[in-house]
């Protein structure tokens, strides 16, 4: 069998998507009533839930506790369903422990920590079916968390992967799209003021094309952007309207 | 808006698990349709390539019948055709990257007019595959019901058929929907196209074979090879080491014994082995074929096997067992095959009374292929008494493991045995050549040009060209009776005192704009290819040697680069690249130009553009011509020292020039004389393409076309060293510059013949260069080896060769880049363009190759009509350049062939040399040593052959039936050869010293060339059955490397 072609001659990627084009993307926010805020986001078939503590105070050893500002801790975990093969995940392993530092620093650039210091905010992500893009998905989850537990943010943090097949850039890639080893790109961004909270990539990529890569992970976190707004904006009519009654 | 559905496949992983993998799957309410009946084109997003619009009926293919018959969906008279996405998917699935590539290029051809439809992204002709549905029904269902879609698409105004081999779906859809029509694929041929004649028998002959393979493997006899392993296991293998991925050779002279896989790729890296590895037999080759990308298993070293090195010729298989074999090599077996080479094949039907012999089944006939590599290849067909005569296309389809021979199919005719035509086209498809004539299409982008209304310079590009008509003095130096000229000179001084030197190369670019039609097909023949007596061009005639053809006093656009030069040490001050209107004063020819250089003005009665002018202007013209040439061959002389300075190599290689009476008749053979103007030329041409290199490198780092040559393997030199030793010299070839030295000082004042040799030896043991994309290697890989210049590519020979175009386009839109004007020209990614210049070194390869095979035909039909015994010709001085364990190889210097002369006869005779010197047969035995050869008879007289003495053979034609005709060597004197006449002169010189017979061997080799030149002059009538092959010195060179480079045999190197 031939190799699997990531864009067809026609412009077509494997699963009917141009290149630009985001999978489906659907979310609720309010999920848990126990936990300060909650969401869950399904980007195509990869579904991640957030759940945000906070902020409160420092739990365990005092000394962690900043001064002028909160701490951040996240982390991550994934089901052992989330995967084609069933696999036992134990908590604390290299990849959840980066994928947790990871989620702190695109927190702790876009949370105003420096409103409660001396505090905590805990973020959870769990992943439940993984299918490419985890990262973007548990940003977005946990954006929509965040902000439903009401702690101040800059802007919304919204992420996306990006790939670079046959010299065009390919915006949210699937796990089809990454298993076959190309260049992939993650990218979390402040969408009002452009600014970038967190780029990562894996593999090499020349960098004359970096700039096109970027781009098209810039406008594909627009994009996510415009959809979570839309989720937010629906969660707090929904939220108004039972406060009002 | 998109849709998601998702898909659920159930894949088995490499452990034998099921895995349930869950697939989204997109669909949209529109993807482009293509058609030009589309009602909202601007919904469907129609771009690229439509559809014609004056076609009857669409046709859609089922999947089975693209995956069976798409050589005959390939004919451009079939049109309207609708490759569904579905279809497509199922090609790349069961029947790999080679097919599956084959019909994306018939998609991306503008020239076929099919289009491929997106089914499947589709919102209303997408169907999911139901539960227990088979895969091939499902498939049959999809495109049905896209058809059905698509023909309510386009208001129910276009008949659509669907073409299937599936009986069932006949049945089931045949009257479902009004308009769309379900047909087998046989009964569409015959009811739409009953007058495509090649299409009925190529699909008769893809039906008959597949019956065939269906009927075999129902038997399942015995099996005749060992399975392949799957690809998996290959490659997993390959990566841990214990399979070895390579290229399988055939050695030509022993194909059904010896081949060897040629290491590719990051196995030779962690192995140690460095040699290639021998596959010994049939069976070890387990049904891989010559080209074939193989995996190789090594076999333990107590079954390694060594290499014969006696000459023996093909029919003959086991004769050589007898022999021993030189020091064993790796040796392996073939495992599995990772990527097919098959291509179409030239074939010859068995004689009449071999048929008989192969008895019963007479619908199945083993047909012999006329390349030596190439297993024999079983056909069924009825033709077999009609195509006795003929040389045959076919197709190889499957090679099952019970079988002995590959299976096959007949696709077309190609013309008699042994008529030239016949013989030129076996050439021309075994190198896989097309030679169609230039379409109506690309016709009709030509500019116009005839008498009644003639090409004119028009007023806009006047404006934006520096006009040179008036300034310059430009001439063209070519061979005689050349047509497309596209480079020209030329030299003047500057007020400032210092000099400029110009080349103007043929602005194609201009007329040939990119991804028009004429672009397009002279991509895909990417050069013009020479025969010995014709030649296939790439671009059509009226710009060849019309409109781009730089002809003397008519107005031409050219690409110029320009130098100012300083007045006494010719340093290079300035350069200008840029698009120029010139005018050529002069067209040269070599000849002329090499008398005006030597004073010798009486030439001037043969340049046509002299012969109108009264006396006084005459006479300064010629003194500004005259000045202009020495000028020109004084700053060569200074750039080439500069450059040899580096090490530049020179090479040698004769070439041969058929000259043919008026009959067409091989009339004699003529090698070509070099002339100092040549290298004039010729190193004009390598500064231009050199300092175009730098210009186009320096904008455009990582998509420039540049050419390389890379550094010689040090391994390969050892028989060149050796060899010289033999004469007593020695050979440094650690670096171009010590070997361009030691080749220079390794010269035998008394045997010229040595030095050329030697140079072709090394030649040999070069690799080629190519033409690359500057962002495949690193900086310091750029370097072309031969030329000694860190940055070379190829920019003087448009009108020839497609590489040129592609410079000419980068140029200019670096100029343009320049001037910060924008870049017009789309050019190429690095990605294409490597893709590109991987084509272009293919199709070089393959015109070399056609070209050295047709210079054979002509050396073989020249000999054939010559008895050998009678006539003088045939008889030759030829040098021993090796020694094998049963013969010599003889290079003979008078016809530039090569070829072997056996020592030892087919009944075991020895030669032995009486005192006169003639050969005899006799019984007795071989020695051989490393730089001779002794031949002793029984009665104990010997005789001993040394490399580079010099001997007299007699040269015969082996006539073969189903292969080319060789040339056959018999030594018929140990002693150097001589004219009756010379012999008289020289009465009695087989008692002189053997210097001095050397001495006189080579004044009657001058004697023997000065009399050619006078034949020349007298048939000058015959110089417009001349080609124009190569048009310059350097040129000539190029191709004799190339050619010596690519010699078949050097694959069997020794």
């Amino acid at each position: 069998m031939a190799g699997l072609e990531l864009l067809s001659d026609q412009g077509y990627r494997v699963d009917g998507r141009r290149a630009g084009e985001l999978r489906k993307i659907q979310a609720r926010m309010g999920v848990f009533a126990q936990a300060d805020g909650s969401a869950y986001i399904e980007q195509g078939n990869t579904k991640a839930l957030a759940v945000v503590y906070g902020p409160h105070e420092i739990r365990g050893s005092r000394a962690r506790a900043l001064p002028d500002r909160a701490l951040v801790n996240c982390q991550y975990s994934s089901a052992t369903f989330s995967t084609g093969e069933r696999k036992r995940r134990p908590h604390g392993d290299r990849k959840s422990c980066e994928m947790g530092l990871q989620l702190r620093q695109t927190f702790e650039a876009a949370i105003l920590t420096q409103l409660h210091p001396r505090s905590q905010i805990d973020i959870y992500v769990q992943v439940l079916q993984a299918d490419g893009g985890t990262y973007a998905a548990c940003v977005n989850a946990a954006t929509l968390a965040v902000l439903d537990a009401g702690i101040p943010m800059r802007d919304f943090v919204c992420a996306c992967s990006a790939g670079f097949v046959d010299s065009t850039a390919l915006a949210d890639l699937s796990h089809v799209e990454e298993a076959a080893g190309g260049p992939q790109l993650a990218l979390a961004l402040l969408p009002a003021s452009g600014q970038i909270a967190l780029l990562e990539m894996d593999a090499r990529l020349h960098e004359d094309h970096l700039e096109q890569v970027l781009e098209a992970a810039a406008r594909a976190a627009r994009d996510v952007h415009t959809l979570l707004d839309r989720v937010v904006r629906q969660h707090v009519r929904e939220a108004s309207i039972l406060l009002g009654d | 808006m998109l849709q998601k559905r998702e898909k659920v496949l159930l894949l088995r992983t490499f452990h034998g698990r099921t895995l349930r993998i869950v697939r989204e799957h997109y669909l949209r309410p529109s993807v482009p349709c293509n058609s030009p009946l589309c009602p909202q084109p601007a919904a469907c997003l129609n771009d690229g390539k439509l559809l014609s619009s004056d076609v009857t009926h669409y046709v859609i293919p089922d999947w089975k019948v693209v995956q069976d018959f798409l050589e005959i969906l390939e004919f451009p008279e079939l049109k309207g055709i609708i490759f569904m996405q579905t279809a497509c998917q199922s090609v790349q699935h069961q029947r790999g990257r080679r097919q599956y590539n084959k019909l994306r290029n018939l998609l991306k051809d503008a020239r076929h007019d099919c289009v491929l439809f997106a089914n499947e992204f589709q919102q209303y002709c997408y169907l999911p595959r139901e539960r227990g549905e088979s895969m091939e029904k499902w498939q049959t269902r999809s495109i049905y019901n896209a058809a059905v879609w698509y023909y309510h698409h386009c208001q129910d105004r276009m008949p659509i058929v669907m073409v299937t081999e599936d009986e069932g779906a006949i049945q089931q859809y045949g009257s479902e929907t009004e308009g769309v029509f379900v047909i087998s694929f046989k009964n569409y041929l015959d009811n739409f196209w009953p007058d495509l004649e090649a299409a009925h028998e190529l699909c008769d002959s893809i039906l008959q074979s597949r019956q065939e393979r269906e009927n075999e493997s129902q038997e399942s006899r015995g099996k005749e090879y060992p399975e392949h392993l799957p690809l998996e296991v290959l490659e997993a293998g390959i990566k841990s080491g214990r399979y070895i991925q390579g290229i399988l050779n055939v050695n030509k002279h022993r194909a059904q014994m010896e081949a060897f896989v040629r290491l590719q790729g990051a196995s030779s890296k962690d192995s140690d082995l460095v040699s290639d590895i021998l596959i010994h037999g049939m069976k070890a080759r387990n049904r891989s074929i010559h080209g074939d990308v193989v995996a190789v298993e090594l076999l333990p070293k107590n079954e390694w096997k060594g290499r014969t090195a006696a000459l023996c010729e093909n029919d003959s298989e086991d004769k050589a067992s007898g022999e021993s074999p030189s020091e064993p090599m790796p040796t392996g077996r073939v495992v599995g095959i990772l990527q097919k080479n098959w291509r179409d094949y030239v074939v010859t039907f068995p004689s009449k009374e071999e048929v008989q012999s192969q008895g019963k089944n007479a619908q199945k006939i083993v047909v012999t292929p006329w390349d030596y590599r190439i297993p024999k290849i079983r056909i069924s067909t009825q033709q077999a008494e009609a195509l006795q005569d003929f040389r045959v296309v076919v197709r190889i389809d499957s090679w099952e493991s019970t079988s002995v021979y590959p299976n096959g199919h007949f696709v077309r005719v190609l013309g008699r045995i042994r008529d030239l035509e016949g013989e030129i086209a076996t050439i021309l498809v075994e190198n896989s050549i097309s030679v169609v004539p230039f379409s109506e299409a690309q016709m009709c982008e030509m500019p116009v040009n005839t008498p009644e209304s003639p090409w004119k310079v028009s007023p806009e590009e006047e404006k934006v060209r520096r006009d040179l008509r008036k300034t310059h003095l430009v001439f063209s130096i070519d061979p005689k009776g050349c047509e497309d000229v596209d480079d020209t000179l030329s030299v003047r001084t500057l007020n400032n005192g210092n000099l400029e030197l110009g080349v103007h190369i043929a602005d194609v670019t201009y007329f040939v704009a990119p991804n028009s039609y004429t672009d397009i097909e002279a991509r895909t023949r990417a050069t013009t290819c020479y025969l010995a007596d014709r030649r296939y061009d790439m671009l059509p005639s009226i710009l060849s040697a019309g409109l781009c053809s730089l002809l003397g006093g008519v107005d031409r656009y050219a690409v110029s680069v320009m130098w100012e030069l300083d007045k006494t040490s010719y340093e290079i001050k300035k350069v200008w690249y840029g698009r120029t209107i010139i005018r050529s004063t002069y067209k040269l020819f070599y000849e002329a130009a090499q008398e005006l250089l030597d004073g010798n003005v009486s030439v001037i009665d043969d340049i046509p553009e002299f012969k109108d002018l009264d006396e006084k202007s005459r006479q300064a013209k010629l003194e500004e011509l005259v000045w202009a040439i020495g000028k020109l061959t004084d700053i060569a002389r200074h750039i080439r020292a500069k450059r040899d300075h580096c090490g530049a190599l020179e090479l040698e290689g004769v070439e041969v020039r058929v000259q043919l009476d008026e009959k067409k008749n091989i009339h004699d053979l003529i090698p070509k004389q070099p002339l100092e103007v040549h290298e004039t030329v010729a190193e004009c041409m390598i500064l231009a393409n050199h300092w175009v290199a730098k210009k186009i490198l320096e904008t455009f780092p990582h998509q420039a076309l540049l050419r390389r040559h890379p550094p010689p393997h040090q391994e390969f030199f050892s028989e060149l060293r050796e060899c010289a030793k033999a004469k007593g010299f020695s050979i440094d070839t650690r670096s171009n510059k010590t070997l361009a030295d030691s080749l220079d000082n390794a010269n035998d004042p008394s045997d010229p013949i040595v030095n050329k040799l030697l140079r072709s030896m090394a030649t040999q043991a070069m690799s080629n260069a190519l033409y690359f994309s500057t962002g495949s290697c690193a900086e310091e890989e750029f370097h072309h080896y031969g030329l000694a210049l860190d940055k070379y590519t190829h920019f003087t020979s448009p009108i020839r060769r497609y590489s040129d175009i592609i410079v000419h386009r980068l140029l200019m839109a670096a100029v343009s880049k320049e001037n910060k004007m924008e870049i017009k020209e789309n050019l190429f990614n690095h990605k294409d363009l490597e893709e590109l210049c991987r084509h272009i070194n293919n199709r070089n390869r393959a015109a070399q190759h056609s070209q050295k095979q047709s210079t054979e035909l002509f050396q073989c039909m020249y000999f054939k009509d010559r008895d050998p015994e009678t006539e003088e010709r045939c008889i030759s001085d030829g040098v021993i350049y090796s020694i094998r364990t049963n013969g010599v190889l003889v290079f003979i210097p008078r016809f530039g062939i090569k070829g072997a002369a056996y020592l030892k006869n087919k009944d075991g005779l020895v030669i032995s040399c009486g005192p006169d010197s003639l050969s005899e047969w006799k019984p007795g035995s071989l020695q051989r040593f490393q730089n001779k050869i002794t031949s002793t008879t029984t009665g104990g007289d010997s005789v001993t052959f040394h490399l580079f003495d010099h001997v007299t053979v007699r040269i015969s034609v082996q006539a073969s039936r189903c292969h080319s005709d060789t040339i056959r060597l018999e030594i018929i004197s140990n002693k150097p050869y001589m004219t009756a006449d010379t012999e008289l002169s020289h009465h009695g010189p087989l008692l002189l010293k053997s210097e001095l017979v050397k001495e006189v061997t080579r004044s009657v080799e001058e004697a023997q060339l000065a009399q050619e030149g006078k034949v020349n002059t007298i048939q000058e009538e015959y110089e417009e059955y001349c080609q124009t092959k190569g048009r310059s010195l350097y040129m000539l060179l190029e191709e004799i490397r190339d050619l010596a480079l690519l010699d078949v045999s050097s694959s069997d190197r020794m």
